[in-house]
């Protein structure tokens, strides 16, 4: 973090991780919550709509989330399992969504920067869009190319067809190490883009609204 | 940056709550995006005549009925990527601001306990 601002010693360096810290491990929680609901309540609607055929697409996630099945037994299973990738990978982002902002975090986050107690007089958040791009785009490169990885390392890269189908959408991407390695640099690009995206209609929206209050 | 950042500034930016209607228009505006776009390259990628094209992004027919892997499916993808994504994005903001409150009435009653 020193690294990257000069003005790191007028800084409250360690309220600043501290912050960081705190906000990673909420953020980390809620999306873990909402990932392990969504995995629970597709597994059930699956079971609801198809009975004893469902099945299909879903279980595919046992290759990644061990003791998984669309039974359930099975959408606990997989609740668990989405609660820890998707809460861990929150986590991360923030940790590196807060390396990148470093001491700018108030200058970048709050526009204007208000007087009033942060604590009974919230300001709202704004998006860093190159920060936020960084971030998750780098987790989800990590996470395409370890999905990849494990494909290949347990010996069914061949067999993995619904893998391949990224191609139609990453040029290049295969099932191995190389095409992993290819796909994680792209899915970056893609995922950046996609966070600038979504940063500035954020923003954009915040400022209108906020405007008159 | 000229002058020192207050310790307040760095708590506003941790407490700032998260504007919720926002968060739910932009991520409903950029899953909608991304679903019409998914479909979209399936549809000009050059494929033989008579060959099924997306047969299995057509799959997602089963969770939203009237999707299909053609232009007018697209637009309707578009509109259930936008239903959905501000619904996550909404829910994802509330539940943000939510922990917060939680977590900061913890420690305000953990500080209070300790100054008694």
């Amino acid at each position: 973090m020193n690294a990257i601002n000069d003005d790191a010693d007028q800084v409250n360096l360690k309220l600043l991780k501290a912050a960081i810290r705190f906000n990673a491990r909420i953020l980390g929680l809620t999306a873990g919550t909402l990932a392990a609901v969504v995995i629970y309540l597709a597994t059930q609607a699956s079971i609801v709509k198809w009975g004893g055929d469902s099945g299909g697409y879903l279980d595919l996630l046992a290759i990644f989330f061990p003791g998984y099945s669309v039974s359930p037994i099975g959408a606990w299973v997989g609740a668990f399992w989405a609660f820890v990738y998707c809460g861990t990978g929150s986590w991360l982002s923030y940790r590196v969504y807060g390396k990148v902002l470093g001491t700018r975090i108030s200058a970048l986050l709050l526009s204007p920067v208000s007087d009033a107690n942060p604590v009974l007089k919230p300001s709202t958040l704004r998006l860093h869009g190159v920060s936020l791009g960084v971030a998750i785009g780098s987790i989800a490169s990590l996470g395409l190319f370890a999905s990849t990885a494990w494909l290949v390392v347990r010996g069914t890269a061949d067999e993995s067809v619904h893998a391949a189908l990224f191609s139609n959408y990453i040029p290049g991407y295969s099932v191995s190490i190389i095409g992993g390695l290819w796909g994680a640099v792209e899915l970056f690009g893609l995922v950046f883009l996609s966070c600038l995206l979504l940063a500035s209609i954020y923003n954009k929206l915040v400022e209108i609204r906020h405007k008159t209050s | 940056m000229s002058r020192p950042i207050r310790n307040h500034e760095i708590l506003s930016a941790v407490f700032a709550k998260m504007d919720a209607t926002a968060m739910a228009v932009a991520m409903g505006s950029l899953c909608s995006l991304l679903l019409f776009l998914a479909t979209a390259v399936l549809l000009m990628q050059a494929s033989p005549e008579n060959y099924p094209v997306g047969q299995h992004l057509s799959d997602l027919t089963d969770y939203l009925p009237g999707y299909s892997v053609d232009w007018t499916g697209a637009f309707v993808g578009a509109c259930y990527g936008f239903l959905l994504g501000g619904l996550a994005g909404f829910f994802a903001a509330v539940y943000w601001n939510l922990t917060h409150y939680f977590a900061l009435g913890v420690m305000l009653i953990s500080s209070a306990q300790l100054a008694d």
